[in-house]
């Protein structure tokens, strides 16, 4: 399991810097008057981040036709309120407009809005189709070509949205990776989507611990009545890919040129080395159920070197496979 | 005089904003390094010229990736004298058009459309866009509703590919097709970046071959590289028009196998996109039997492919392999 703090702030980088100038300078114009703290919280920044903000802006503005910068040409802010008062008003500012998106921050949104489509109840909605024409209007160019399909939910999908929205209790026929058929009932809490799967977290009663189900290896999922409130979890989604603590250790081979083939199977934790322009990695599996389908992925580029009981379990499960499709 | 104090480069870039929105005839490169505060205080010394003249290419780079439209204007009779070439910003192309607002409901929308990116070019350019919103004054929390929708980028050949839309540059990578043992090397003009059924695909122009061509990135085994040659520009709706044609040979491409009933293999493929359930048969649908087989092996003894005959040779191939590969 990660333990990187699944909220932590990415370093701002000089354009992010650029774009919070930006977005600020006509913000504080709308406000006209606006506190420090209120500003600051607003752009995420901490109140004496904002002060140096303002103090930066007090002495830019436009050059005059000779190139120098004049007084009449710089913002200009109302100092007492300012440093007396904590609050920030502007009495010139050569720049009050909003910046345009640029192609590829419209087209960032714009893909991510379809995936929203993709959740239940949104697709219908005619503001979404709005709002995507409104990015478009309000990019410098052509929105960069980025798109994401967005298929209608299923009747599962909309069942399982359903309990989550109105709080009811589901009754799932589920299938474990072992294979097992278990029928467990669960208050949900969240529906996740990755990728295109789709996982429902819920608060297992059989097990008296939050669960994560995958909503393809439910064979149904049946409202019971109404779910009792549980702690919302806050794993990082990435976390719902790792496999089970305790489980099985496998050293697998491959070119590092086909290493991405097996991306989905790497932690950001699983060391790998390279041996020239071989690569080997240490796989963790929840059970040696798994092991021929990790076997299957390799097919043709690697395979699993290490523990030998995991390679026979690999060439028989392969071996059972061929058999049954005689 | 006081040490010299660097001035922070967002504050330079902001600086040259402004001083190319107040002309209109435009100002020059040399104008702007003696003038524009972050460059002027560092013009007068000569050994450091080039690298100024460096820094404002750079600058000039920074502010077209954030959307400011920057224009060039020839001297009349001087056509691509970058000396006499002037720059400005028109503020009727800077400004959001005044009849595009964002409601407090579309902020919170638009805050759960970012969210949806996990890392990589789309998470930064999603957060630079909001930061740009935050000016209507709407909050950008992140969303506590109960559904969350995520798309990883973590193949790393995405960003590159978008950079090299953006630019119109060809790029080269290695591509190791389905079933094939070595990669080979593609040069393609890349016209639009598709995820379809959960998978990233570069929809591109294949130079070498001269027809179009569809990659699917887990596939780029090796650096893109942007090359300087242009290359062919995407059509108005090209990511549009891209989607819908993988999912034509989506919906075109199908398989039927049977599961045993009951098993795991049963129960995710009922719930497979586009499956058809017909007496003990399923009908599965893919935008390519190469990635089905890799599927479809996976599930081991719990399915048999019987048709297409190239689909059922293709998953017994892969677990002859795998019985070879751990003898």
């Amino acid at each position: 399991m990660s333990d990187r703090d699944p909220v932590r702030k990415p370093a701002a980088r000089a354009g992010d810097k650029l774009a919070l100038l930006l977005g600020l300078v006509p913000y504080l114009i709308d406000e006209v008057r606006v506190s420090v703290t209120e500003a600051a919280a607003q752009f995420d920044v901490s109140p004496e981040h904002m002060r140096t903000l303002v103090a930066y802006l007090t002495g830019t503005g436009e050059p005059g036709p000779d190139g120098l910068y004049l007084p009449q040409g710089l913002f200009d802010i109302d100092w007492d309120d300012f440093e007396q008062r904590d609050v920030i008003r502007f009495r010139r500012a050569p720049l009050d407009e909003k910046p345009r998106l640029s192609s590829r921050e419209a087209a960032a949104l714009l893909a991510g809005l379809q995936a929203v489509a993709a959740l239940p109840g949104f697709g219908e909605r005619a503001d979404l189709g709005r709002l995507m024409a409104k990015l478009a209007r309000g990019a410098s160019g052509e929105v960069s070509p980025v798109s994401v399909n967005t298929r209608t939910a299923d009747a599962l999908r909309e069942t399982v949205a359903a309990a989550v929205a109105a709080g009811r209790r589901l009754r799932l026929d589920y299938v474990t990776t072992r294979g097992e058929r278990e029928e467990r009932d669960v208050d949900p809490i969240r529906l996740e989507s990755v990728d295109d799967v789709w996982y429902l977290r819920a608060w297992c009663l059989s097990r008296e611990a939050g669960r994560t189900f995958r909503l393809d290896r439910m064979a149904s999922a049946v409202a019971i009545g109404a779910a009792q409130q549980h702690e919302s979890s806050v794993d990082d989604a990435g976390a719902l890919f790792r496999g089970d603590a305790g489980g099985l250790l496998v050293t697998v081979e491959v070119p590092a040129s086909a290493l991405p083939v097996i991306a989905d199977y790497l932690g950001p934790e699983d060391a790998v080395e390279y041996v020239g322009d071989r690569a080997i990695a240490r796989i963790p599996l929840a059970h040696r159920g798994l092991v021929g389908r990790l076997a299957t992925r390799l097919a043709g580029v690697g395979a699993i070197t290490h523990p030998e009981d995991a390679r026979a379990a690999a060439a028989q499960w392969a071996r059972a496979a061929l058999a049954a499709a005689e | 005089m006081a040490a010299r104090r660097r001035i922070p480069p967002e504050q330079r870039q902001f600086n040259l904003i402004l001083a190319l929105m107040a002309t209109d005839q435009g100002l020059t490169k040399q104008d702007i390094l003696s003038t524009v505060m972050g460059y002027a205080d560092r013009y007068d010394d000569a050994g450091d010229r080039d690298n100024l003249e460096r820094q404002f290419e750079r600058d000039k780079e920074d502010l077209r990736d954030l959307g400011v439209p920057l224009e060039t204007v020839d001297q009349p009779g001087a056509e691509g004298d970058t000396k006499l070439q002037r720059y400005r910003v028109p503020k009727s192309r800077y400004r959001l058009p005044d009849d595009v607002e964002f409601s407090a409901e579309e902020v919170a929308l638009l805050s759960l459309a970012a969210q949806v990116w996990r890392e990589g070019s789309l998470t930064e350019q999603s957060r630079r866009a909001l930061t740009k919103l935050r000016a209507f004054g709407h909050s950008v929390e992140q969303s506590v509703i109960g559904f969350a929708p995520s798309i990883r980028t973590r193949e790393s050949a995405h960003d590159p590919l978008a950079a090299a839309i953006d630019r119109r540059r060809q790029a080269t990578f290695p591509y190791l097709k389905p079933g094939a043992a070595e990669p080979e090397l593609r040069r393609v003009s890349p016209l639009a970046l598709v995820n379809h059924e959960g998978r990233w695909h570069l929809h591109a122009h294949d130079e070498t071959v001269d027809a179009p061509r569809t990659f699917l990135l887990s596939r780029i085994v090796g650096p893109v590289r942007v090359d300087e040659a242009e290359a062919r520009a995407p059509r108005l709706d090209e990511a549009a028009r891209a989607q819908h044609e993988l999912q034509d040979v989506f919906d075109r491409t199908t398989a039927t196998v049977v599961a045993r009933p009951g098993s795991e293999a049963d129960v995710v493929l009922r719930n497979r996109a586009g499956t058809v359930v017909e007496n003990e048969a399923l009908t599965i649908r893919t935008t390519d039997l190469a990635v089905l087989a890799d599927e479809l092996a996976a599930f081991g003894a719990e399915i048999r492919v019987l048709e297409p005959v190239t689909l059922r040779d293709a998953v017994l191939d892969r677990w002859r392999r795998v019985v070879s590969a751990h003898e």
